[in-house]
């Protein structure tokens, strides 16, 4: 029966039996409760008592699959059910278990209690198993007042008043702690519970904490530093033995803006720099500097979850803002798309984006295809058994890309006719997908009108105002209802939504423009207006480009202004 | 694979289909959002359509940031395009969100 008392190791079985009552469980998440009540406590009680010296009794609180919660969440949830405060020591996690001590009797019979009673975000209910336990290892292994009298010299030393920053570094080999019966080894509790207890009470307002080559391995007891010292905006980790990034989860609750991490295992277990840096922002999202880089802007985009909810019978949902950054994006995207020199296109995408094409299976036999010279580029998953290809055709890396894109044939997207969704957003990046229909504008099929879904995955950008991650493009033959209805609207309009209205000279310079060129009154319009109003410079543009193109300009075709 | 089971289960048990989705799971059907595992269960439950006859003819998937994939699935027949982000969790795929056009007359 001492097993039960072999804690902090990974015996530590709750579910064995030793209640009169078999409970049957399924899970660890389901009905689990033990019944230690038909032990015989009083005995274990006493027996326990003479057993450590200590007049109070220590509980061990278990929690199966507490590691996939969020620390904060969950103490804030179990202290919430509980009549009275509590203070949780040495909080640990042991493989898929979270662990911690309470001390007194009463304590434990409330926390048994709330056991079954918080639901997580699965809907799950969470159990909470309490039995009895020795002191935790940091309390058994309590600092003496001397020692700790001598640590606290030694931090003051190491503390710089005008940045409120403490250089841990190394502290073990500190020339004042060493050889004077005092061993600060940061890795173990007691150690680290002692450095946080002097933080909290002499630098509470903590802004920058060094701990570099202390031989850390594992930063369960630093997480009480967020409630310590919750100001630190710098963290040093450097050169010490973390193996994993999901370490930092346990510090998260930090709102870093500096961070060292460099001279870690951990750092070498990514595949590159940007899949290290991004797995870090993932933890301090507000994140500014990463072993000394300065990282690109943080994107926060903070949506209403409500607005999100809200059923709409609109092609978009999401805030006004998003819609227009979206359709902004479009525009741009396309213009350049358009234009006939998709280089332009570099800046919208990112350096690992990925881009792919697909058209519908039977599309693939049937002659005269407009589709054909899609065709080599399409990576139907259907199709394509070839998994060299499969690979090939997956566009990767945005030179890439925009040489692919180059390939295909020249297109005019007709922006007036799109329908968008925006069908996922978080904090860091935006989906949607764009259906609609193009014209091909040369080669063998020109004039034939084709039907597209795009969907884009992006992040926040700078030349352009979305970054593309993800592309995936889908052609297909557009419909007769389709082709019939796209294009009826002439281009003009598209950016009309808050068109100003003309002046009276400028209506003028309209009607003359349109009776000298021959063109339509809206094209002559936006040749006006493309060129500022500017009547000459409008003309010679337009004369220019007649002569260019050598074509006879027919009254009413797209202004070659733009 | 997942696309397979995702239809088989869509065909067999609607009600099943909460297994691969999770509550912050969004569903966009037409340009109509629901929003967690229940309401997307009960949309897809109420459709109309009963038993459906699939002929996919494209399919593509595409890696994306945080180990998530992107899917995308096309049946003329019935004349649908679904989007999918998937990412995997604890080993297994869970579906975060889907786009659904129906797009029964666009198939010429």
């Amino acid at each position: 029966m001492r097993d039960v008392h072999k804690d902090q190791q990974l015996r530590h079985t709750p579910y064995s039996i030793r209640c009169d009552r078999r409970m049957k469980w399924h899970s660890e998440d389901e009905i689990c409760i033990t019944t230690w009540r038909k032990r015989k406590p009083p005995e274990r009680k006493m027996r326990q008592n003479t057993q450590d010296g200590y007049t109070r009794n220590w509980f061990k609180v278990t929690i199966p699959n507490g590691i996939k919660y969020d620390k904060s969440w969950l103490m804030n949830s179990i202290q919430s059910h509980c009549s009275a405060p509590f203070t949780p020591v040495d909080f640990h996690y042991i493989q898929n278990r979270a662990c911690f001590f309470i001390q007194d009797a009463s304590t434990a019979s409330v926390l048994k209690d709330v056991s079954y009673k918080i639901c997580d975000d699965e809907n799950r209910k969470i159990c909470i198993f309490v039995n009895h336990s020795t002191a935790p290892y940091s309390v058994k292994n309590k600092l003496k007042p001397s020692q700790m009298e001598m640590l606290k010299l030694t931090m003051n030393k190491r503390y710089n008043v005008s940045q409120q920053a403490l250089d841990l570094q190394n502290l073990r080999f500190d020339p004042d702690l060493m050889g004077r019966d005092i061993d600060i080894i940061l890795n173990r509790r007691n150690c680290m519970a002692a450095t946080l207890k002097i933080i909290e009470r002499n630098f509470p307002e903590l802004l920058s904490l060094n701990l570099c080559n202390n031989k850390l391995y594992q930063l369960d007891g630093l997480s009480d530093i967020i409630e310590k010292a919750p100001k630190v905006k710098t963290l040093n980790l450097s050169k010490n033995k973390l193996e994993s990034a999901w370490e930092l989860g346990k510090v998260k609750g930090l709102k870093l803006e500096e961070l060292w991490l460099e001279g870690n295992p951990l750092c070498s277990t990514f595949s590159d720099q940007s899949a290290y840096v991004s797995a870090i922002r993932d933890c301090f999202p507000k994140l500014l500097r990463l072993d000394g880089r300065e990282l690109s802007a943080p994107m926060i985009v903070d949506i209403d979850s409500s607005e999100i909810m809200k059923p709409c019978k609109e092609n978009f949902t999401g805030s006004e803002t998003l819609k227009h950054l979206v359709l902004q994006f479009l525009q741009q995207y396309y213009s350049i798309y358009d234009s006939g020199d998709r280089q332009g296109l570099l800046g919208a995408y990112h350096d690992e984006a990925c881009f792919s094409l697909a058209i519908p299976f039977d599309a693939e036999d049937s002659a005269p295809n407009s589709l054909r010279k899609y065709f080599e580029d399409s990576r139907n998953m259907k199709t394509l058994k070839d998994p060299y290809l499969k690979g090939e055709l997956l566009r990767h890396t945005k030179r890439d890309i925009v040489d692919s894109l180059s390939a295909l044939p020249k297109t005019q997207h007709d922006l007036s006719s799109i329908l968008v969704d925006m069908w996922c957003q978080t904090k860091w990046m935006l989906c949607f997908s764009v259906n609609g229909v193009f014209k091909e504008v040369e080669g063998q099929s020109q004039g034939s009108v084709l039907a597209f879904t795009r969907t884009f995955i992006a992040t926040p950008g700078s030349s352009f105002s979305l970054c593309i991650v993800n592309d995936e493009l889908f052609v297909r033959d557009a419909s007769p209802q389709e082709t019939q209805s796209a294009f009826s609207i002439p281009v003009s309009t598209l950016s009309s939504s808050s068109e100003p209205s003309l002046s009276q000279e400028q209506q003028e310079m309209v009607q003359a423009f349109s009776a000298q060129s021959g063109m339509k009154l809206e094209w002559s319009q936006k040749c006006l207006q493309d060129n500022e109003w500017n009547y000459t410079r409008a003309g010679q543009v337009f004369t220019m480009l007649q002569v260019r193109s050598g074509n006879q300009l027919t009254p009413g075709a797209p202004c070659p202004c733009s | 694979s997942f696309i397979q089971h995702c239809y088989q289960l869509f065909d067999k048990d609607r009600t099943q289909l909460g297994a691969i989705y999770i509550d912050a799971s969004c569903l966009t059907w037409e340009g109509q959002q629901f929003q967690g595992k229940a309401a997307t269960v009960e949309k897809l439950s109420s459709l109309p359509f009963q038993k459906i006859q699939y002929s996919l003819t494209a399919q593509d998937h595409q890696p994306t940031p945080h180990s998530c994939i992107i899917s995308m699935v096309v049946d003329p027949i019935m004349g649908f395009h679904h989007m999918f982000l998937l990412k995997n969790t604890s080993d297994a795929w869970v579906c975060t969100n889907d786009a659904f056009r129906l797009a029964l007359h666009n198939f010429g």
